[in-house]
């Protein structure tokens, strides 16, 4: 616990989240920071990886956990492990590369190397450790395993405590998202294609992820895309809208519009918008793409699965999913103004290249550091961050649409444009933040 | 055509960048152009693999319509870079082609930060009178894969 968490106790917590709103400090004071990476980042189910993205035994990659710098490695069993990237010596990450192939993780520093699931596998020059407490058995000289790793359907989270709650139990309907995609791969198969895109915001993390189903937010924040994708029409006047218009106007939208495609709030700060329409669902089909699904399927469950079209399914808090457009984002906190965002791209086994393209190319023309879109979005997370500095006033509202909510079973719906998710959000961030770490409680 | 016509050329393609006149910098490609900033270095599929940026003419027009537009946030306060061109190396000359390639150093300033990047060009230019037309701009960044915040404009 670094200094300053102490007063945290749980009335103080409370006090910084309201029903409609949340307190400047919630984004702000590093001790709220480092108190998520305990209590929310170190209890929650974080997304770590693609199982296609360690192929082989050997293969790995170093990603980070909240805080916690973390390995996932396959093992010549086929079991993934996710370990602590730490030296059970004198504490050196024994990998540093994004990814690699490897026999034994092995520490560059006084060279102790490890197998594949974390035990030890050699200290060099052990003669000197004889007759002390070094004891190569001892999970304590091993690289250290975090509490938990589970799959669904391939993807990989990790807890670095238990939680109690299962990764089926904790992904709940947001799991319906993840089988779309899969149900779009004509085999039933995917992987991660290429190399990511990392993306580095000067905000704290909630707010990208506050972001992702924010409907109010495109038509002021992106109305200059909307605007010049218009003006593109009206000057070059083409028979048909280029696809590249077709990708970024609909970020232009109306309010009527994302009203209508909803957000649906679920357990564990998760959410998504849309579900049948969304700002995806009206990109033309890829010849022999359908098909393809029709032989898997039978037609009338492809028009189902190309129906569906959640819109950013938010996995509260690390991982975020587009299920018609196969991109998938990270969420990695490094300081509570700095956020990583890492953007992957998922390849449908057996489906026709474009498909592939075309998910590249929406990434590269909404995801990029470079895009006309991404800027604008980080350009507004960065005043905020800027400006909750500002005495002003202390609070953050989130009010829209408040206690007009339909309760469906454990999914909460609403208009697009209400801030449900965020309220949603900070509903499952209490909870953890104010649960008693040392009980190994989660919500 | 000399080596000098090229480098004159770049110099010239780089001022436009410079100077903030993007639709100037557009007006020098032809109608197939593309501009590509790859996220790694030994890229070589920029359709199945993601790019910081590939951007063929019709991107370039919506983006000569969204540059500095008075609702992107973005685009709020200035952005400004500056380019340092290396020696040309013409790497290929053919009457309808050139290929040429070139070290550059760019400082660009946004959000009152002064931002390092360097790398390498490559190009393809298309002969045009006596000058050229641009087909083909590759920017490897010394640092394509790093953690990138906002990049607004071409480098």
């Amino acid at each position: 616990m670094s200094p300053g968490q102490g007063t945290f106790d749980a009335s103080t917590l409370r006090e910084l989240v309201r029903d409609d709103r949340v307190h400047r400090r919630v984004y702000t004071d590093p001790d709220v920071f480092a108190l998520e990476m305990d209590r929310l980042w170190g209890y929650a189910w974080i997304y770590v990886g693609h199982e296609s993205q360690v192929p082989k035994p050997g293969a790995f990659l170093t990603t980070t956990l909240g805080a916690q710098p973390v390995i996932m490695v396959r093992d010549h069993d086929e079991r993934i492990h996710v370990l602590h990237n730490r030296c059970a010596h004198k504490g050196a990450k024994v990998a540093t590369a994004p990814c690699g192939q490897t026999s034994v993780l092995r520490c560059p520093y006084h060279g102790w190397s490890y197998n594949l699931d974390g035990s030890l596998n050699t200290v060099p020059h052990s003669v000197g450790f004889e007759g002390t407490g070094f004891n190569p058995d001892s999970t304590a000289f091993h690289l250290s395993p975090v509490a938990r790793v589970a799959r669904y359907e391939g993807f990989v989270f990790a807890q670095l405590h238990d939680s109690g709650v299962t990764l089926e139990a904790f992904l709940g309907d947001t799991r319906r998202t993840i089988d779309n995609v899969l149900d779009r791969s004509p085999t039933g198969k995917v992987s991660i294609a290429g190399p990511c895109l990392p993306y580095l915001h000067d905000c704290n993390w909630k707010m990208f992820v506050e972001n992702l189903n924010d409907a109010v937010h495109p038509m002021v924040a992106h109305a200059s895309v909307g605007a010049a994708c218009r003006e593109y029409m009206e000057v070059h006047k083409p028979d048909a809208p280029p696809t590249e218009a077709e990708i970024i106007f609909p970020f232009g939208s109306s309010y009527e519009f994302f009203d209508k495609m909803g957000v649906t709030a679920l357990p564990h700060g998760h959410s998504y918008m849309g579900g049948k329409s969304s700002i995806h669902s009206s990109y033309p089909d890829i010849p022999g793409y359908y098909d393809s699904l029709v032989d898997r399927h039978g037609e009338e469950k492809t028009k189902e699965v190309l129906s569906q079209n959640r819109h950013n399914t938010t996995v509260y808090p690390s991982f975020t999913l587009k299920d018609a457009i196969q991109a998938l984002r990270i969420v990695r906190p490094i300081s509570v103004d700095r956020t990583l965002i890492e953007t992957y791209h998922l390849q449908l086994d057996g489906a026709p290249e474009a498909l592939l393209h075309r998910t590249i190319t929406y990434s590269r023309l909404i995801n990029s550091p470079a895009s006309m879109v991404g800027p604008d979005d980080w350009d507004c997370y960065t005043r905020i961050q800027e400006g909750l500095g500002s005495h002003g006033t202390d609070w953050v509202y989130l009010g829209r649409h408040l206690g007009r909510d339909q309760v469906d079973g454990e999914a909460t719906t609403a208009l697009g444009t209400s801030d449900l998710s965020a309220r949603n959000q900070f509903r499952a961030w209490l909870q953890y933040m104010t649960a008693h770490a040392a009980d190994g409680y989660g919500p | 055509m000399d080596p000098d016509d090229v480098e004159a050329f770049l110099e010239r393609e780089c001022e436009l960048l410079d100077s903030g006149d993007f639709a100037g910098w557009v007006d020098l490609c032809t109608d197939d152009a593309v501009y590509w900033m790859p996220v790694s270095s030994d890229q070589t599929d920029p359709l199945g693999e993601i790019s910081i940026l590939y951007e063929n003419r019709t991107l370039m027009e919506l983006r000569k319509f969204n540059f500095g537009h008075p609702l992107a946030p973005s685009f709020e306060v200035p952005v400004r870079c500056s380019h340092l061109l290396g020696r040309v190396d013409v790497l290929e000359r053919r009457p309808d082609e050139v290929k040429a390639k070139v070290k550059f150093h760019c400082l660009m300033w946004y959000r009152r930060e002064q931002r390092m990047f360097a790398g390498h060009s490559t190009y393809q230019l298309v002969p045009n009178g006596k000058s050229f037309r641009l087909r083909f701009k590759r920017v490897d960044l010394l640092n394509a894969d790093d953690w990138h915040k906002s990049i607004p404009i071409y480098l």
